[in-house]
C-alpha cells in the first residue's frame, strides 16, 4: 500500500514506563514532520489542479466539441460524488489499474502506489473539477471586448491567453481559488484513510497511543486552523496584487 | 478599354491615389440572415470615409471585415497590401482564412473600439506597448518611445503609468486610438468611437481623430457624428440593408442624396 513506515516515536518503546511516559514532547516532532506532509501535498496536488482546471475551462469554452463533453463529464461527476470515497476510489481502483497494466507490459506482481504520489494525484483530480468551474466563469466574466482586441491586434491564440486571459480573468477566479485552498488543506485529511501519515493521521497515531484525545486533536484542530489564517494572508495580498488595475469602488 | 487608360494615367499622376483599401461583392450573414449583401467599395490611401446608416444597416458589420473579426461568406478584400478571397467549401461553409495571412492583415490594420477595450491589468503604457514589442518584435525601448510619442499625440502623456479604470471614457479612448497608432498601420478602423461617451468628452475624441485626418491617415469610421463625419471625410458611404445606397463626397451625400433612403436618414438625423 506505500505506507511510510510509522512515525511514532521509537523513543516511547524502549522506556521501563511504555508508553505511559510519551507525551506532547515525544509527538512534536512527527507532527510537524505530518503538518510539513500536509503543507506538500497540498501545495502539490494544488499546482496541478489549476492545470487541470485551466485546461478544463478552456476544452468547456471551446470550439472542440469532444474535449467540452470530456471536460464536462469530469467536472460533473468528481463534483458529484462525495471527495471521500472519490479517494478511495481512485486510490485502490489506481492500484488495481496500474497493477493490471503493469502485469500486461510483462512485470510481475502487484504494483506499489507510493502513498505520497497518489494522495497528490487524488486530491489534484478532484481540485482540477472546482478549478474547471472557477476558471470557467471567471473567464466568461472577462468583457468579450477585450478579448477580441487581442484578436483585432493579432495575437495568437496562445498569446492572447498568456497575456490578456489569464490576468484578466485572475481577479475573478481568486475568491473561489482561495476557498478552493482552503477546502484542499482540510481535504488532505481524508487521505488518511488509504493509510497516508499527513497531520490528521499522525495526530491520530499520537491520541491513541497517548490516550490524550483531546490534546492532540485539539493541536490538529488548531495547526489547521494556522494553517489557513496563513493562507488567508498570502490570497489577501495576492488578491490585492491582481486586482491592481480596478479602481476602488 | 479607354476607361483603364484612364484608370493608370489617373494611378501615374497621382501615386497616392492607388486604394489602400478595395472591396468587391462582399457578402456576410450571420447563420442564413444576409447582413452584407453585396458591397463594392475603395478607400484612396489617406482618405477618411465614413460610413453612415441606421442602426442594423450592416455598418458595423461591413467594418469588422476589414479586419476579419466577422468572415464574409463571399467576395474579395484587399487591404494593406493583404488580398482576401471568401469562398464556400464543398460543404457550403465559408472557407476559413489562413491564421497567418489573418493575423498579417490584422498587424497592419488597427480598431478603435466602442467600448475602447483596454487591457485592465496594463497600464496606458502597457496598453500601448503591449502589440508593438509582443506581436510586432519592436525593442522595448522602441516601443516605449514610439509610445510616448503617440500619447503625446492624443494629449495622454501625464497618465502613462495609470491604469484605465482610473480615467474617463474620453481618456481611455484617446488611450486606445494612441494603442491603435503605435502599431503604425497602413489602415485605421474606428468603429463608432465616440457612441459611448458622455457628450461633454465625445469632442476630445473628435479633436484627435481630426488630427489624425489632418495627418493624411487611412481612416474608416463608423460614426453617428454626421456633422463631423461631414467635416472630415473625403467619402461617404450611406449602408441600407446591407448594401450601399449612397455614396460620394460629403457635399455629394450630405447635400445632394439622390436616394430617397438617405434623405430619409439624414433628415431624420439632423435637425
Amino acid at each position: 500500500m506505500g505506507q511510510r513506515t510509522s512515525a511514532a516515536p521509537k523513543k516511547g518503546k524502549k522506556t521501563l514506563h511504555g508508553y505511559q511516559s510519551e507525551g506532547l514532547a515525544d509527538w512534536a516532532g512527527p507532527l510537524l514532520q505530518g503538518t510539513l506532509t500536509t503543507l506538500e501535498i497540498a501545495l502539490a496536488a494544488y499546482a496541478i489542479g489549476i492545470l487541470l482546471g485551466l485546461m478544463g475551462a478552456l476544452a468547456k469554452l471551446g470550439k472542440v466539441r469532444v474535449l467540452a463533453v470530456i471536460a464536462s463529464a469530469y467536472s460533473t461527476i468528481v463534483r458529484a460524488v462525495p471527495e471521500l470515497l472519490l479517494i478511495i476510489i481512485l486510490f485502490y481502483a489506481g492500484t488495481q489499474a496500474l497493477t493490471a497494466l503493469m502485469n500486461a507490459l510483462g512485470t510481475d506482481g502487484r504494483t506499489e502506489v507510493s502513498g505520497f504520489v497518489a494522495a497528490i494525484a487524488v486530491l489534484a483530480f478532484v481540485q482540477g473539477a472546482y478549478m474547471t468551474e472557477v476558471f470557467r466563469g471567471a473567464i466568461l466574466a472577462i468583457p468579450k471586448g477585450q478579448l477580441e482586441a487581442a484578436d483585432a491586434y493579432g495575437m495568437t491564440a496562445f498569446m492572447k491567453f498568456r497575456r490578456i486571459t489569464v490576468p484578466a480573468m485572475l481577479p475573478n477566479a481568486l475568491s473561489g481559488m482561495s476557498n478552493l485552498w482552503l477546502i484542499l488543506i482540510k481535504d488532505t485529511a481524508l487521505v488518511s484513510v488509504v493509510g497516508f501519515e499527513e497531520l490528521f493521521f499522525t495526530a491520530q497515531q499520537a491520541a491513541a497511543s497517548t490516550n490524550k484525545y483531546f490534546t492532540f486533536y485539539a493541536i490538529a484542530g488548531v495547526t489547521y486552523l494556522m494553517l489557513t489564517m496563513a493562507s488567508n494572508a498570502v490570497f489577501s495580498k495576492a488578491e490585492k496584487l491582481a486586482r491592481h488595475g480596478q479602481a476602488r469602488s | 478599354m479607354s476607361d483603364s487608360t484612364h484608370h493608370s494615367q489617373f494611378a501615374e499622376n497621382s501615386q497616392s491615389c492607388a486604394p489602400a483599401v478595395s472591396v468587391s461583392n462582399l457578402h456576410m450573414s450571420y447563420g442564413s440572415f444576409e447582413v452584407l449583401k453585396g458591397i463594392d467599395a475603395e478607400a484612396a490611401e489617406g482618405s477618411v470615409t465614413s460610413i453612415i446608416g441606421a442602426s442594423g444597416s450592416g455598418k458595423s458589420t461591413f467594418l469588422r471585415c476589414m479586419n476579419l473579426l466577422e468572415q464574409p461568406k463571399e467576395g474579395r478584400l484587399e487591404i494593406a497590401g493583404e488580398t482576401v478571397e471568401f469562398a464556400y467549401s464543398d460543404k457550403g461553409r465559408p472557407v476559413p482564412v489562413c491564421k497567418q495571412v489573418t493575423r498579417n492583415l490584422r498587424t497592419r490594420v488597427s480598431m478603435v473600439f466602442q467600448q475602447f477595450n483596454l487591457w485592465p491589468h496594463f497600464t496606458v503604457l502597457g496598453n500601448v506597448t503591449e502589440v508593438p514589442i509582443h506581436i510586432q518584435g519592436v525593442s522595448r525601448k522602441e516601443a516605449i518611445e514610439r509610445a510616448e510619442y503617440y500619447l503625446e499625440k492624443v494629449g495622454m502623456s501625464d497618465k502613462r503609468d495609470q491604469y484605465p479604470a482610473y480615467l474617463s471614457g474620453g481618456q481611455q479612448q484617446r488611450v486606445a486610438i494612441a494603442r491603435a497608432l503605435a502599431t503604425e498601420p497602413d489602415v485605421m478602423l474606428f468603429d463608432e468611437p465616440t457612441s459611448a461617451l458622455d457628450p461633454e468628452l465625445v469632442g476630445e475624441v473628435l479633436n484627435v481623430i481630426r488630427s489624425l485626418a489632418e495627418d493624411g491617415r487611412t481612416m474608416l469610421l463608423v460614426t453617428h457624428e454626421m456633422r463631423f463625419a461631414r467635416e472630415v471625410s473625403n467619402q461617404i458611404l450611406f449602408l441600407h440593408q446591407g448594401q450601399i445606397e449612397e455614396s460620394g463626397t460629403p457635399e455629394d451625400v450630405f447635400e445632394n442624396p439622390s436616394s430617397e433612403r438617405c434623405q430619409q436618414f439624414l433628415s431624420s438625423i439632423i435637425h
